[in-house]
């Protein structure tokens, strides 16, 4: 192979590439690129000639439409954008005036948290105390000492997590690099003209579309796109990341990346895919290369300085030899021992930290193979290294002078470009069309000119191509609603970028594909414009022609548009986790409640439908006996059974006739109002999962919510009782019961037998989690009422807790946007 | 209670704002001094931030009107719509009375840059307009006199206008400001070589010139001195800039060339060895080649050559000269089978001095390692002279019994090698587009991998007239040498 006999002059320094305190060398200006030393002497008014080839000024890939064209109609399936920075983000007043800054809201995420999940919020804290507290002695001691040691630790927890969280989402946010390399391959066909896009479908981009074929295209010699047949598609277990497609020795081989999965297929020549192998990667795969017929699993031996999940390898020009990137540099091992002499530390784009405090972080390196179809595909060395920081800069390397990068140009894109497609030359001569594709639909052609042996350089200008936000003005005007979901779809980040060149056409013309996370594949054409003329002749071009929607767009965009329109709007991201009836049924059994429990209970569980008044067998439906005397527990329990099986009256009977007083009449009616405000607070509880949805629905999320009032503790303990396994529940409500609070009126009320048909009749499904916490102080007016210490009750009691169980099943599900998307 | 829970929670999430804070202000800092973009990390994230979180308070209307101004133009420029980003331009250039020092500070760089990007690209402009305008840009932004200078020295040597660059270069070149910083004095440093470039390039017309006259001639000694002129200040030129480590090839070359032209042979081999071995320079193949050729003019002994191939091929075992570096490698060691009986005699005393049997032997086995090494590289696989070499190699090593060296050699490519070159596909293709290669690359299979492997069989099988012959010689190699079960 041949070496370029003379390099451009470039400083060399040790450590990061991106930052030295000696001048940049690369400009952002691209014609200080373009120029080169004359090799020898120059032959004066010649040199203009010898160094103009390269200088091609009229370089321009021209579109033929202002923006991208949906190829296929959208999928079935809704999309969601997610988790946007706006959501992150604090708002309101702030101290930065000078400069606005990136600060996180901590206060409002802490406390959506809070509101969305109680649940998990509070129930560990009865977790903790069950583990390591009996409840039978020194109750008092125990809630007064532990009560505030118990909340801040569980607390802190909270917080610790929530951190990681944020920061987890917030670098996501940042660069979500799940998409590397991209997921859109177009496999070559029998003709230059006809090809397969290989693709993930599918709201969860677990489907790679296929058919007897994949999606097989056609293009026309203007280069328009003619969709052949419907794909069928592979179902594959998760999310495809990356699709890889390579001509090896006259076969199209395909190589898809999922998280946890490698697989490869063989592409036959009348294109049906034949699985070769598939790999199970335990750690997460985070990229794919495809030579040889290997595919590369990451080595955990490897060394690198700062902790980096995301590694990258590809091949070089030695297939033995790989070139393995992780977030801080790229290093070329050997996978041979023999050669080992070669390993080590090779192209160190970025240094650790103790050099700079900021340095550049690599986002992707690649082997530049274009996707001729040749058997022979060009060998040249030459890596693409883009890093992220201050500059969005991109090096192309070449692997045997690893050390000083042969071409610096800083995209400025204003993502981060994942995706690269080095293209063969679209006519003798040309110099290769280099695409990048930024996460944000961006996409920039960078022209490559220098063969074999001469330094590879930017030929002309960077272009920008219109992006799928450029298509906007192809769709009809909407209602505001509709709009700003076309926007959003339009807007989604680009996950897979693909292009062919045709070579016959007399003027060659550039189909590029792009897929969008919505699962949208998107067609573009853009054609070479031809060479405007000598430079310096004030030609028409001193302005580039505007391309206009023809007609044909317009009506493909209604379309899309059409059927886009018909697929319901997304759920929600986050729902409210739900349990198996069936388990608790285990549950129900294990406590060998056998022959207590109605049948018709049962069954209505295990059946999972509503529980309905004949499910519990006769229920009396006289009025509700008066609350009995304060007693020993025994007793309540006994009563509450009684009460399970219908048989509450007799039990009041037999009651009556134990402990009959005149002196306990006055005072039951007083226990009567006690109990209904006890129920009221309790069907208040009760809804309370039910009712965390209406603050925050959609029209209230814009507006900033008001503080959060700290819960009081009684409100507390309930959240924290929601989330404890229903068979703890009862524990944990002994223990509130002796709470000091209510020390002074031991013994709960006991519940009526009307105590289910009460929840079911509950009217204020709407009722808000405030209204709870407003009955609440009379509450502990009443303190007996709070406690319901029924092992019945309490089973009962869980099943409502559970959200979205039979019982509640009326209510309306859960309609959020929720901020975190936990 | 959970009140105090929740401020500690937002303490350990503010600590974590605070470092988000400090690394985007600090990028900031940086990036208002490099001037190289919209201003943060993250330009998308910029604009939420800008909607987001100033809270009410807006921008300024005139840095609103300067950065929206700045992103216009750099649209169009991607747009190529030179005339529209002229216009642009035109408007940006007020951003120079910005009352934030920063910015001020940082916008002579910008319009320079974004300024001569669209003079360059312009189909109206010409090389006088983009000399004006570089004239002034120079003298607005003081700090960037030295980088203009030499860039615009540049854009003027590939216009060919030499003499307009070396005047530039000249006058940058006593330019100070300020205390000299190391920056400041890198870039003198390049304007210098750039220069001696420039005085290179006149010293080689001359040369050409001096070539073509005749020595008696009167104009010769005239031509002669003023080459020598030339030659002395060039070096002077040069000589700074090529100790400090970066790649230089244009400038050590030309410095070589006049060096070697005047007679100075040690002062050349002083500066390409440094340039070589120094190890502060990255490793550059062509700083071993020019060593090399140097070498190779001066006629150098075999030993010396290969020493120097020796540390290319570690660098870059794929590059052409390798198959050279074969050459050497096997001529040093089989240089005493051609010898008579009294050359050996003299070679026994030589050998004492310069090279054991074991260093004949270790040139052999290398030379062997050589082209096996060459030859895994995916871009070197169709290089007839490469494989016409191995096969010769491999026969030779095998007729001196040393089937350990080729098994070692074929261990390590054994599991891929046979996918890699001798495939069915690899066999149909090189035999339809390149016979002879076929027939090189068939023996080479026969010898590693026996008679049954599918590229041997597949070009044996071909019945070809004019490689009829060949593919005869071909098996019978392949029965005697085959490694593969050696005893038959």
């Amino acid at each position: 192979m041949d070496f370029p006999g003379s390099l451009r002059p470039t400083l060399f320094r040790t450590g990061l590439l991106g930052l030295s305190n000696v001048p940049d060398m690369s400009f952002m200006c691209s014609w200080r690129d373009a120029l080169t030393l004359p090799e020898s002497l120059p032959q004066n008014s010649e040199v203009r000639m010898n160094g103009a080839p390269h200088m091609a000024k009229g370089l321009l890939w021209e579109p033929e439409t202002p923006g991208p064209l949906p190829l296929l109609p959208p999928g079935p399936d809704p999309w969601h954008p997610g988790l946007t920075a706006q959501d992150l983000l604090f708002r309101g007043g702030h101290p930065f005036r000078r400069q606005p800054r990136v600060v996180l809201d901590v206060t409002e995420q802490l406390s959506r948290f809070l509101w969305d999940h109680g649940d998990i919020a509070f129930a560990p804290l009865g977790k903790l105390m069950l583990e390591n507290f009996k409840l039978e002695g020194a109750r008092r001691r125990f809630s007064i000492l532990g009560g505030p040691i118990l909340g801040k630790s569980v607390a802190n927890l909270l917080g610790e997590l929530l951190y990681e969280e944020l920061v987890m989402r917030w670098q996501q946010l940042l660069l979500d690099d799940a998409f590397t390399g991209g997921a859109l391959a177009w496999v070559p066909g029998r003709t230059p003209r006809v090809g397969q896009l290989v693709y993930p479908a599918g709201g969860t981009l677990d489907k790679l579309s296929r058919g007897p074929d994949f999606q097989e295209v056609s293009l026309t010699p203007a280069g328009d796109p003619w969709v052949l047949g419907d794909p069928g598609h592979i179902r594959l277990r998760g999310p495809v990341r990356q699709v890889v497609t390579r001509t090896v020795q006259g076969e199209s081989l395909l190589a898809v990346r999922s998280d946890y999965h490698c697989a490869l297929w063989k592409v036959s020549k009348q294109g049906r895919p034949a699985p070769l192998q598939v790999l199970q990667v335990e750690k997460g795969a985070t990229g794919i290369s495809l030579r040889l017929r290997r595919v590369y699993k990451d080595p955990e031996t490897l060394v690198f300085r700062d902790p980096s999940p995301w590694r990258w390898a590809d091949f070089t020009a030695h297939p033995r030899v790989l070139t393995v990137g992780d977030r801080t540099g790229v290093k070329i091992i050997d996978t041979q021992v023999k050669l080992e002499r070669r390993s080590g530390p090779g192209m160190e784009c970025c240094d650790h930290s103790e050099v700079c405090s900021h340095p550049e972080r690599q986002i992707g390196t690649q082997r530049l193979v274009s996707s001729d179809t040749s058997p022979t595909p060009q060998s040249r060395p030459l890596h693409l290294a883009s890093s992220s920081g201050p500059q969005f800069s991109l090096y192309l390397v070449d692997e045997r002078l690893p050390l000083v990068p042969m071409l610096k140009w800083n995209h400025g894109l204003p993502s981060a470009p994942l995706l690269a497609r080095l293209l063969p030359p679209p006519c003798p001569g040309c110099p290769r069309p280099l695409l990048l594709g930024g996460q944000g639909g961006q996409l920039q052609l960078l022209h490559i000119t220098g063969e074999e042996a001469s330094t590879p350089r930017l030929a002309g200008p960077p272009q920008s191509l219109p992006s799928r936000s450029d298509s906007l003005s192809a769709f009809p005007l909407l209602e505001p609603k509709s709009q700003w979901r076309l926007q959003e779809r339009l807007k989604a980040p680009t996950i897979g970028l693909a292009a062919a060149i045709q070579p016959c056409a007399s003027k060659p013309v550039l189909s590029l594909f792009q897929l969008s996370a919505a699962g949208d594949v998107f067609h573009q054409c853009l054609h070479l414009q031809a060479d405007p003329g000598p430079p310096g002749d004030p030609g028409p071009d001193s302005c580039a022609p505007t391309a206009s929607w023809t007609p044909q767009a317009t009506a493909c965009c209604s379309r899309w548009l059409k059927a886009l329109l018909e697929v319901p709007p997304a759920p929600p991201v986050w729902a409210a986790p739900t349990f198996s009836h069936r388990h608790l049924l285990a549950c129900v059994e294990q406590r060998k409640v056998e022959g207590k429990v109605p049948e018709g209970l049962r069954a209505a569980m295990a059946q999972g439908r509503l529980l309905q008044q004949r499910d519990l067998v006769s229920l009396p439906t006289a009025e509700p006996p008066p609350a009995p005397e304060p007693g020993p527990e025994d007793e309540l329990s006994e009563r509450l059974e009684a009460a399970w099986e219908g048989r509450a009256a007799a039990w009041w009977e037999r009651q009556q006739g134990r402990s009959s007083g005149p002196g306990k009449q006055p005072k039951r009616h007083k226990r009567r109002t006690q109990l209904s405000s006890t129920f009221s607070s309790l069907s208040g509880r009760l809804e309370l999962s039910d009712a965390t949805s209406p603050p925050h629905s959609p029209d209230s999320e814009a507006r900033p919510r008001p503080p959060v009032t700290p819960p009081s503790q009684e409100l507390t303990q309930e959240h924290w009782a929601q989330g404890v396994p229903s068979e703890r529940q009862q524990t944990l409500r002994d223990y509130m019961a002796k709470l000091p609070l209510r020390e002074d009126a031991p013994g709960g009320a006991s519940v009526p037998p009307s105590q289910t048909s009460s929840l079911r009749a509950t009217p204020s499904r709407q009722r808000t989690l405030r209204d709870c916490a407003a009955k609440l102080p009379l509450q502990r007016d009443t303190p007996e009422g709070a406690s319901v210490p029924s092992s019945q009750t309490s089973s009962l009691r869980a099943t409502p807790s559970r959200q979205q169980t039979p019982i509640l099943s009326g209510s309306q599900p859960h309609r959020k946007k929720p901020r975190m998307g936990f | 209670n959970s009140e105090a829970c929740g401020l500690r929670c937002t303490e350990s999430m503010s600590d974590f704002s605070e470092e988000l804070i400090k690394s985007v202000t600090e990028d900031d800092r940086r990036e208002t001094c490099e001037l190289s973009g919209t201003g943060m990390q993250l330009p998308w994230l910029q604009k939420h931030i800008e909607t987001v979180d100033t809270g009410g308070k807006k921008e300024k209307d005139f840095a609103q009107t300067t950065s929206a101004c700045l992103s216009f133009i750099q649209e169009a420029l991607l747009k190529h719509q030179w005339q529209q980003a002229a216009e642009y331009m035109h408007s940006y250039l007020q951003i120079l009375e910005d009352s934030d020092s920063y910015k001020r500070q940082a916008a002579p760089e910008i319009i320079w840059k974004l300024g001569s990007e669209i003079l360059y690209y312009h189909p109206k402009s010409n090389v006088e307009m983009f000399n004006t305008f570089a004239d002034r840009m120079k003298n607005i932004g003081v700090m960037n006199y030295l980088k203009i200078s030499l860039q615009h020295a540049l854009y003027l040597l590939h216009h060919g206008m030499l003499e307009d660059a070396n005047r530039n270069l000249s006058q940058a070149e006593t330019w100070r400001y300020g205390e000299k910083s190391s920056s400041q004095e890198v870039l003198i440093n390049l304007i210098q070589a750039y220069k001696g470039l420039l005085q290179y390039y006149a010293w080689s017309k001359k040369k050409r010139e001096l070539s073509q006259l005749d020595k008696d001639d009167y104009a010769y000694n005239t031509a002669s001195q003023s080459m020598r002129d030339h030659s002395w200040k060039t070096s002077v030129n040069l000589g700074a800039l090529i100790q400090i480590p970066g790649v230089w090839d244009p400038f050590v070359k030309s410095y070589v060339e006049m060096l070697e032209f005047y007679g100075d042979q040690d002062g050349a081999r002083e500066v390409l060895t440094n340039y070589a071995y120094d190890e502060k320079f990255p490793s550059n193949p062509n700083a071993h080649i020019y060593l090399y050729n140097f070498l190779k003019r001066e006629k150098a002994p075999r030993e010396k050559l290969i020493s120097v191939l020796k540390i290319l091929y570690q660098i870059v075992p794929s590059h052409k000269l390798m198959l050279e570096f074969h050459r050497l490698l096997r001529k040093s060691g089989s240089s005493q089978e051609s010898m008579s009986i009294i050359n050996c005699v003299k070679l026994f005393v030589q050998t004492l001095i310069i090279m054991t049997v074991a260093e004949k032997e270790e040139h052999l086995k290398l030379g062997l390692e050589v082209l096996f090494g060459v030859l895994d590289f995916a871009g070197c696989t169709k290089n007839i002279t490469a494989w016409k070499y191995l096969a010769k190699c491999l026969r030779q090593t095998l007729m001196g019994s040393h089937l350990a060296w080729v098994q070692e050699e074929w261990n390590s490519r054994k599991n891929w090698w046979p996918g890699f070159h001798f495939s069915y596909f690899w066999a149909k293709s090189d035999w339809k587009e390149d016979k002879t290669l076929a027939c090189e690359k068939a023996l080479v299979a026969g010898i590693l991998l026996g008679k049954g492997c599918r590229y041997f069989r597949y070009i044996s099988k071909q019945d070809h007239q004019v490689s009829r012959k060949k593919i005869k010689r071909m098996k019978k190699l392949v029965k005697k040498y085959s490694i593969v079960n050696p005893g038959l």
